[in-house]
């Protein structure tokens, strides 16, 4: 639309609300009139928001652009402790709801110019009076500007109601500080050249109100005139169940890290089998020295030995990984479960994990490398199978060559 | 895909068609479409060609055709015009994973041509202009930019619209109806393809390449740090009979750990000096994820002079890589020393600019997807993979049904079909099948059946002499010294097995060697002679170095057939007697021995099988291997191996391979073949066209090098195994795998190909997955019945399984040939060998 500027003039305004947010780290944020969510898919890459909303009037947008709102594919593969949870609305800025009370930061990007005054009127009584939240920022076109954009006459869009000048813009935001309590100061993207940025000033005029004092909570009754369109949660390690996951996958790999290792050094050779003398010695002095002495204090050994256990019936063997050895070989392991008693504890109920008695170690089976061709039932029987023979047999022959 | 294919797929993007709203591309789809009507009234079964002239995507998206619509072949075929069914067998009630897709009777796809005065540059103010007009277009609609799909007539043919743009611009839009297109036409396909994929977003699934996935219930094997997201491939297509999607379960493996992850593992445990080796070949090839879009991307280099401090240029600044992920994405690069990986994007940039450079990737910000070749090799991690991505045909048919539920009881979903006038069928769909007779066995005088539900003749065989087997008088055998107890039971069991099956062994000369690669090599050369006819190492563990070099030595400088065994394999005593007659088998195949055959009804018959193997790793080099029968009772078989130079075809190699096969065939019968039938394996989607044009052409020219008067009768069959199709059969009330011989050649077809598909192996667990032949060439006028009944007999003829494999015999060894040359040789092996199986 204006290629008069670089970044386009919608960008240099999102950017100008990322930068904010980058500043001074809201945890919960609203954009209202969100249509196609571009605000929305650049915000939501700021790790400091915990909670982020859009409100349109227009659902049906909404609905089509929401996907993109989606967690990644990635997002789910290596979750932090930031969370992130998302839900859009379809609804009017006119209109109150209790569920967006009490936000960090609500964005009102090239909205209000959309509004007939009245709604103006009821939209200020809304956000300002309503929401209440801690900041807000508002952007408009500035219509002195309007002189220096090629080709326009009117207003820069058909469904604009106005367009302000500076000082008009000035004087509502000095009108909605007065009435609720805000105080605003004035910026904007999109700038003119040099000598002409004193007179005509931006091209998108932008108000960052800030609350002046914390209102107590009025008792009022809770409004909820928005429709849910779209909600998602963000995979995160806060959530018990994902943290219980991520720790047990780490456990699980690292844990099988250091038995190959281990193995391999036991070994001298990647498939080999385990010298079955060797093992058996070394668990006889390793049990009786290190299972009683999990951690505390002790330089943790990386050494690991190996375990025959009865297991429903059958003899199998296990390597023995302590845990103290998994916490101080691992970083990823110790952040996650913060100390050693922790990280038994949350192991303990955990099916895939098989601690030992004491729960001081984990057990990990020493598979016998099967062999590659499963050849099924027919080793044992040594006699050969009598084949039922017979001569060549006559069939009728058909004759594949004459069909042509 | 080959360079020829990727060229020209990518000349009929559609991008051109909308850079260029107008003239050109257009009045040449409106040409075709006429022809294509003109048709479509003559014969129903035949649409016509010219299928990818209008494309239909995504905004901005340009696809490639990945399931080979137009090319139409069955056409010049006049002796499959009426029908390409075969008769033979007892029919079987069969359960497809295809959905019926209905519609409206009369049901018409209106195409419009959109006119913009004065004419808009961006397409997206194209869309806002033109929709502003809701009233008159309605809510289902689809605009690309120039080409408007509305699912009603409008009024007039020519519709006059006025908008207003922002600047109060006025601008008068004329839209035009320009072609009613019927449900089957090319491009209602792919818009229902269009809709489809928007109803799988609608569901919440995730689109990874081609196929979506949930990743709400993932499966984790923890131990490798992968998870599992079980997910499903659409395709909507018109086949045999009706307008169907072919929808199978489909599993992604990814790994939670990031590219950076691996490499500084890769770094501790191989150190610095062979680290960017090993780092290039385990990370080239691969797909990856990012942290911060949706998109795959394949890595094709390693930039190892660039870091994430290096910039680039964006708009008019240039930025630094980790600048820019900070600003952009909010993400903090840790590791600003880690080098950068290089993938070759192949979309086009805007029509008219330059194509955008290589994409520079940060290892931090990237995850890996699928399975490495070494992950692959791993037993422990493939059966864990396949507890859960292994599903017999009745939790397959359970999951498939809950998909389809899933997509009915979606107010959104079904509100965006109903809109379009379209919906899915609710079950299965069920065909008849034909159930082929097992094969009778010979052997030399005798001959017997085998178990038709296991496929298997292992146990058949047992005691019976093989056809022929070259006595083995002067054979070595190598064992390093911990491995001569394994070494010893091995002679001793392939003497106790060998008499009974026919093969004469005299003592070998035993041969012990240091264990490391350099003595073996050594010991090799020392002892390997011209009279050798047969050299078996025993290998104390599965080091790929080691055995490399024995194939290289072998295979290269001093031909002789080898026979590897791993130490582990002859540790079971119990299993040993199995293991020593199979190794028995391999080896007498390998020296030109002839184990058993099937009857083969055709005369002069020469079938060749062809493969590719590519390297993903080796600077992407191709391997095509080419295997041609010898002998009517294909039993012996004339091998030939090219690697493929950069750029070239496959075929422009394998050209002079099947002319030296027909040498080969002269000189063992004394005459030419009068038919020659080819089996080419190793096609990728969408190249079917590349084989069809070029790959029949070259084997003309190859066959014409032999005499001008020299003119047999020629069948080219593209065999494709990794197809979404699944059939089942119920027995009870559950459903189960189709037996082996289940032919398939009805419904689930296309209607322009000769194509058919069987299920010819028999598994243990999980579904079985068919094959599928599609006859792109035939002037030999053999009936259909008896082309599938030669194809399923020719699956009987690969020499180291005894039982049916899923590909004729020919492909199979043409495989196994093209991966030892491409995994261990990397060279075309020694002509000596040409004759011999030597690489089973």
């Amino acid at each position: 639309m204006n290629p008069i500027f670089t970044p386009s003039l919608h960008s240099q305004r999102h950017q100008f609300v990322v930068d904010f947010v980058r500043k001074n780290k809201p945890n919960k944020v609203a954009d209202l009139g969100c249509g196609e969510c571009r605000l929305l898919k650049r915000l939501k890459f700021q790790r400091n928001i915990e909670l982020l909303v859009g409100l349109d009037i227009d659902g049906a947008k909404v609905k089509k652009n929401m996907q993109g709102l989606a967690p990644l594919s990635t997002d789910y593969l290596q979750p932090t402790y930031d969370q992130l949870h998302i839900d859009l609305y379809q609804g009017s800025v006119t209109q109150r709801d209790a569920r967006l009370r009490g936000f960090d930061l609500v964005t009102n990007i090239e909205l209000i110019e959309h509004l007939t005054l009245p709604d103006l009127e009821l939209f200020s009584s809304v956000v300002f009076g309503y929401m209440r939240p801690a900041s807000v920022i508002v952007s408009t076109p500035n219509s002195e500007f309007n002189k220096l954009l090629p080709g326009l006459t009117g207003f820069r869009h058909s469904d604009h109601k106005f367009e302000w000048n500076r000082s008009e813009f000035r004087s509502w935001a000095f009108k909605v500080c007065l009435d609720y309590g805000y105080e605003a100061e004035f910026t904007g993207v999109g700038e003119a050249t040099q000598e002409q940025q004193e007179s005509v000033g931006f091209c998108s005029q932008i108000g960052v109100f800030q609350r002046l004092n914390v209102l107590p909570n009025r008792d009022e009754e809770e409004v909820f005139s928005y429709t849910l369109v779209y909600s998602v949660n963000y995979p995160t390690l806060r959530d018990n169940n994902t943290l219980l996951r991520v720790l047990v996958s780490e456990v699980l790999y690292w844990a099988e890290q250091m038995k190959n290792r281990w193995m391999e050094e036991t070994t001298g050779g990647t498939n080999g089998v385990l010298p079955h003398s060797q093992t058996e010695q070394q668990e006889q002095s390793a049990c009786t020295e290190r299972l009683d002495c999990p951690g505390e204090g002790e330089e943790s050994t990386e050494s690991l030995w190996t375990k025959d256990l009865e297991e429903s019936g059958t003899l199998s063997r296990f390597v023995v990984v302590p845990l103290a050895a998994l916490w101080s070989f691992c970083p990823k392991i110790s952040e996650l479960s913060g100390n050693l008693s922790n990280l038994r504890r949350l192991l303990m109920d955990q099916p895939q994990v098989k601690l030992s008695q004491d729960g001081s170690a984990l057990l990990l089976r020493c598979e016998e490398q099967e062999p590659e061709q499963t050849d099924g039932d027919e080793e044992e029987d040594e006699e050969d199978a009598s084949a039922i023979q017979c001569s060549h047999q006559t069939e009728p022959e058909e004759d594949w060559e004459a069909n042509i | 895909m080959t360079g020829r294919a990727r060229a020209r797929s990518r000349g009929r993007a559609r991008g051109q068609d909308t850079a260029a709203p107008g003239a050109v591309s257009f009045t040449s789809f409106s040409k075709y479409t006429l022809h294509c009507c003109l048709l479509l009234a003559s014969r129903p079964s035949l649409i016509s060609t010219g299928f990818q002239q209008v494309k239909l995507g995504e905004r901005g998206g340009r696809r490639r055709d990945f399931h080979d619509t137009g090319v139409y072949t069955r056409q010049a075929m006049e002796h499959v015009k009426e029908s390409k069914t075969g008769t033979t067998g007892a029919t079987i009630k069969l359960t497809a994973n295809y959905f019926r897709i209905l519609s409206r009777p009369q049901w018409i796809l209106y195409q419009y041509h959109v006119d913009f005065k004065p004419a808009m540059e961006s397409r997206r103010l194209r869309s806002a202009l033109l929709f502003q007009h809701s009233e008159v277009l309605g809510t289902a609609r689809n605009f690309d930019g120039a080409l408007l799909f509305l699912p009603h007539r409008l009024h007039s043919k020519e519709t006059v619209l006025y908008s207003e743009t922002r600047n109060k611009e006025k601008v008068l839009i004329t839209v035009t109806l320009t072609n009613e297109l019927p449900p089957t036409s090319p491009v209602c396909i792919q818009f229902y393809n269009l809709i489809f994929r928007r109803i799988l977003r609608v569901l919440n699934m995730q689109q990874i390449g081609r196929n979506y996935y949930n990743p709400n219930e993932p499966h984790e094997i923890r131990q490798h740090k992968l998870t599992i997201w079980p997910g499903y491939s659409t395709t909507i297509l018109n086949y045999e009979s009706s307008i169907m999607m072919c929808t199978d379960v489909s599993h992604k493996v990814l790994r939670s750990e990031t590219v950076l992850d691996l490499m500084i593992n890769l770094r501790q445990q191989c150190g610095r000096e062979r680290y960017t080796d090993i780092c290039a070949k385990e990370l080239i090839g691969q797909i990856v994820l990012t942290k911060y879009n949706n998109k795959t991307y394949r890595v094709d280099d390693i930039a190892w002079d660039h870091t994430p401090n290096n910039t680039f240029t964006r708009g008019d600044t240039e930025i630094s890589f980790k600048n820019y992920y900070k600003n952009q994405y909010g993400l903090d690069i840790h590791d600003v020393n880690q080098v950068l990986l290089v993938s070759h994007v192949k979309k086009m940039g805007p029509a008219g600019a330059p194509p955008p450079g290589p994409a520079m990737l940060v290892p931090e910000l990237c995850y890996l997807t699928g399975l490495t070749d070494k992950m692959r090799n791993d037993f422990t991690i493939m059966k864990e993979l396949s507890t859960h991505t292994r599903l017999n045909p009745d939790q397959r048919e359970r999951q498939l049904n809950r998909f389809i539920t899933s997509i009915h009881k979606n107010a959104d979903a079904q509100s965006e079909m109903s809109k379009w006038g379209l919906s899915f069928d609710e079950k299965l769909l069920n065909l008849t099948g034909r159930v082929l007779g097992g094969e009778r066995i010979f052997q030399g005088p005798r001959s017997y059946d085998y178990n038709p539900q296991s496929a298997d003749w292992s146990r058949e065989m047992r005691g019976i002499p093989v056809i022929s087997a070259p006595p083995l008088d002067n054979w070595l055998l190598f064992h390093s010294r911990r491995n001569s107890n394994e070494a010893q039971s091995l002679l001793q069991t392939l003497h106790k097995v060998s008499g009974p099956i026919g093969i004469r062994m005299q003592r070998p000369i035993i041969i012990e060697f240091e264990d490391n690669q350099l003595s073996l090599l050594k010991a090799l050369q020392h002892n390997v002679g011209q009279q050798t006819q047969m050299v078996v190492v025993v290998l104390p563990n599965s080091n790929k170095d080691k055995y490399d070099s024995i194939k290289k030595y072998l295979c290269l400088d001093c031909p002789t057939p080898s026979q590897c065994v791993v130490a582990r394999t002859l540790s079971r005593p119990q299993a040993l007697m199995t293991v020593a007659t199979k190794i028995a088998l391999q080896m007498a195949c390998k020296m030109g021995g002839e184990l058993w055959s099937v009857e083969i009804p055709l005369k002069q018959l020469m079938i060749v099988g062809i493969d590719c193997y590519h390297d993903t790793s080796a600077g992407k080099r191709s391997i095509g291997a080419l295997v041609a029968s010898l002998n009517p009772t294909m039993s012996r078989w004339y091998s030939k191996c090219v690697l493929q130079h950069k750029g070239q075809e496959i075929m422009d190699g394998l050209k002079m391979a099947l002319t030296g096969a027909l040498k080969d065939y002269l000189k063992f019968n004394n005459c030419l073949p009068s038919r020659i039938i080819v089996y080419r394996d190793g096609v990728g989607d969408g190249q079917l066209q590349s084989v069809v044009n070029y790959e029949v052409a070259q084997m003309m020219d190859s066959i014409k090098s032999l005499g001008e008067d020299y003119e047999p009768k020629l069948s080219v069959v593209v065999v494709k195994k990794r197809i979404s199709s699944r059939f089942f059969t119920m027995i009870g009330d559950k459903f189960t795998n189709p037996p082996p011989g289940t032919v398939i050649d009805t419904e689930v077809t296309r209607p322009e190909w000769y194509d058919f598909y069987i299920v010819s192996q028999s598994v243990r667990s999980g579904s079985v997955s068919p094959t599928h032949y599609n006859v792109v060439y035939d002037t030999s006028g053999l009936k259909p019945d008896h082309m599938q009944r030669l194809t399923y007999k020719l699956c009987h003829m690969y020499y180291n399984w005894q039982g049916i494999i899923r590909v004729p015999a020919p492909c199979q060894y043409g495989h196994k040939l093209a991966f030892l040359v491409g995994q261990s040789i990397h060279k075309q092996p020694n002509v000596k060998l040409d004759d011999y199986l030597f690489y089973l």
